[in-house]
């Protein structure tokens, strides 16, 4: 038996991948998680309202996602409603998160892979000669950017907000900051609209040469937004058959019913499936339950996505396509919301802390996220992360069986391989920290 | 051109993702190894390393000590690398004990028992505390940048008026009722420790509303000392401004929250000397 371990790089985090081979068969494909701080056990004791600070440092590229879940988890339990303003900033802090996120995926982790070359960052004069032409690395870091200052707005700060409090936001948005935000918005819109436009571009020419999007079975998919566009604040999951039907919807606090989670000895993650069944989350479960994005740009290029590839759509390398999509998406959506009024309402409603149980959902980049905490005398006994890429884990391993069987034959080991493991993993864009944390 | 490397142990990134808002090096520095944006799978001989993480596993020590080796300078960055961070809250005994015998896994890198500093286990040429430290900082310490002048403290850079008359008696909870905005969150009951973290984040969090929890780490007037001066000097800002009960104080300030800044004193977190303040940005 012949082992072979690829380590994993343009993700965040630390994993590899390790295929076992017996007389060319490939008999197994593992995904390995290993990093582990223990979030879920050194948080116990923590006083309850200390949580939307101490678990946005779960991960600092989710950030924000475990900040809104930490605050949404306490006004669970507390049974508390925050005002419709500070619903709509904290929408903002979501839209800021996924700029910045589906930005880095696309042009930092996977547009490597495209263009063949190890990093955007690091390129030879040879390589850079496309790359620089398109002007890609200075413009990748200036659409990242406006997320991270839309996420500094909305947060207050710029990795690990602060503003998202128990029973709203500490303040609104002036509308003089509003309005540079939106601006910068304004100008940035474009240059992603061209970047994702050449991305798509070489997407194809990748196509070609592997002769492949990722073939894979297709799968159920899960995700919490709405039946017709997106809604990252909606308070159910929905998981969508195979051939695109909606098998299940329920809320955070029913997940157990549709869920079961187990460990490996293998990885610090664990594995989620539903019913039995591989799930998928990100960006593809999303684009495959939206109807329309309801903002033109992200409209025509929905379109042309459908078109091409149908809905639903269950191509591994296509959940690259719909960051593409989301990206554009979550600019012209943060443009319309700076365009409103964002200060002067009232932001925040008072609260009462007690003791009880609660469960904070949000639809992270990856997918959604559930908080669950049990405060007894005010601090947390019990804390739970319910993490995207958990979902995601029998997904990656299917997927990294088909491309193992692929290219491993009783005679030889395609090279290929190596770049082909990346690229399946990249796909699902999974963070490590998060999955273990 | 310099060349630079970032070695990530077990941390959230957030540093490497602050690092990327600080575009300015791409054009005059060169990165050739961070696992986070470039496939490469060793770390190269480089000018600069910086370390960002805790050392978690067996696996961080190796990394860390192999990359050290090829390093002329090593920055540890952000407040994992320095004190272990939030992480170091697994270093409680009973924590520990539990987190060890349900955690470890049979074929993926072994835990560590404590969750340690990167100066636990080789030397260190400069320290950027923060959690995650600006880009401004992180040009700061990239460039050595002379004109890079920070505030002594994050009080001095935060600019709310302190004010004799309003002396709260209780702590309020950090997350509980608005926030008036041109007045000292501590006034207003809060516990912010902004008067003895260093400066140089240009006070965001408490210029947004939020108490202060010491990120940056103490302040010069601190850093060469142990935890114990600092306890009683906290005590002293509150009773000037407050009447606020002091235990109620001692209390609060070993709550979690505040192990960003109270891990960052060498003897809170049991062992190491304190660091030299010249070596802090």
């Amino acid at each position: 038996m012949a082992t072979l371990t690829f380590p994993l790089s343009r993700i965040e985090g630390h994993a590899r991948v390790v295929i076992e081979v017996h007389g060319g068969e490939v008999v197994s494909a593992s995904f390995q998680a290993m990093e582990m701080r223990g979030f879920g056990y050194f948080v116990q004791g923590t006083p309850a309202e200390q949580m939307p600070v101490i678990v946005p440092r779960i991960c600092g590229v989710c950030s924000t996602a475990h900040h809104v879940a930490a605050v949404k988890a306490l006004e669970d339990a507390y049974g508390i409603t925050p005002p419709p303003l500070a619903r709509k900033i904290r929408e903002l802090l979501l839209l800021g998160q996924l700029i910045q996120n589906q930005a880095t995926s696309l042009f930092i982790f996977t547009m490597p892979d495209r263009l063949n070359v190890d990093s955007i960052f690091s390129l030879s004069e040879e390589e850079a000669a496309g790359a620089v032409q398109h002007g890609i690395p200075i413009r990748a870091l200036q659409v990242r950017k406006t997320g991270t200052d839309l996420i500094t707005l909305a947060g207050g700060q710029f990795i690990h907000p602060i503003k998202a409090v128990i029973g709203g936001v500490s303040s609104g948005i002036p509308a003089e900051a509003a309005e540079t935000m939106r601006n910068r918005l304004v100008e940035a819109l474009p240059v992603a609209c061209d970047l994702f436009s050449y991305y798509w571009e070489t997407s194809l020419a990748l196509r070609e040469r592997i002769g492949t999007w990722g073939d894979d079975a297709p799968a159920c998919y899960i995700a919490s937004t709405g039946d017709i566009h997106p809604n990252y604040d909606s308070d159910s999951l929905h998981v969508q058959a195979p051939d695109g039907t909606i098998h299940d919807r329920f809320s955070a606090r029913n997940f157990r019913d549709y869920l079961s989670y187990q460990e490996t000895e293998y990885s610090y993650a664990g594995q989620t499936s539903y019913r039995g069944e591989v799930l998928r989350a990100n960006s593809l479960a999303r684009i495959n339950m939206t109807c329309i994005m309801a903002t033109p740009r992200a409209d025509q290029f929905l379109a042309r996505f459908q078109k091409m590839y149908g809905q639903p759509a269950h191509a591994i390398l296509l959940f690259d396509l719909c960051r593409g999509i989301e990206l554009v998406y979550a600019l012209e959506r943060a443009i319309e919301i700076l365009a409103e009024p964002l200060d002067g309402e009232v932001t925040l409603v008072p609260h009462e802390p007690r003791d009880g149980e609660g469960y904070g959902l949000v639809e992270a980049p990856r997918g959604p996220l559930i908080h669950h905490y049990t405060i007894e005398k005010g601090l947390i006994s019990q804390a739970e992360f319910i993490i995207p890429t958990v979902h995601n884990m029998l997904a990656i391993e299917r997927a990294l069986r088909v491309a193992a069987n692929r290219y491993i034959t009783p005679e030889l080991v395609n090279l290929e391989l190596e770049r082909a493991v990346g690229r399946v993993v990249r796909a699902f864009d999974p963070c490590i920290a998060c999955a273990t944390h | 051109m310099i060349r630079f490397a970032v070695l990530q142990l077990s941390g959230c990134a957030g540093c490497e993702v602050s690092l990327l808002n600080a575009g300015a090096w791409l054009d005059r520095y060169r990165l050739v190894y961070m696992p986070l944006v470039i496939s490469a799978y060793d770390v190269p001989e480089v000018d600069i390393l910086l370390v960002s993480g805790g050392i978690r596993t067996d696996e961080d020590l190796y990394n860390l000590r192999r990359a050290v080796g090829r390093s002329r300078q090593v920055v540890a960055v952000g407040t994992c690398a320095i004190s272990g961070g939030v992480a170091n809250l697994g270093n409680r005994d009973d924590v520990r004990e539990l987190f060890l015998s349900q955690a470890e896994r049979l074929h993926v890198p072994r835990l560590l028992p404590r969750c340690q500093p990167i100066d636990a286990v080789t030397h260190v040429d400069r320290y950027l505390p923060g959690c995650p430290p600006t880009p401004e900082l992180f040009m700061a310490v990239l460039f050595d940048d002379p004109n890079f002048k920070p505030g002594k403290s994050v009080c001095q850079e935060c600019g709310r008026a302190k004010s004799k008359e309003m002396r709260p008696e209780r702590l309020a909870g950090s997350q509980q009722g608005s926030i008036s905005p041109d007045i000292c969150l501590i006034n207003q009951g809060y516990l912010c420790i902004g008067s003895s973290t260093r400066g140089g984040c240009r006070a965001i969090c408490t210029i947004a509303g939020h108490p202060c929890v010491g990120c940056r780490g103490p302040s010069d007037a601190f850093i060469e000392k142990e935890s114990e001066a600092w306890f009683v000097s906290i005590q002293r800002v509150f009773a000037s401004l407050t009447d606020i009960p002091a235990a109620e104080i001692d209390a609060a300030l070993r709550s979690p929250q505040l192990a960003l800044f109270l891990f960052q004193f060498s003897d809170y977190a049991g062992g190491g000397s304190p660091r030299p303040k010249e070596k802090v940005l």
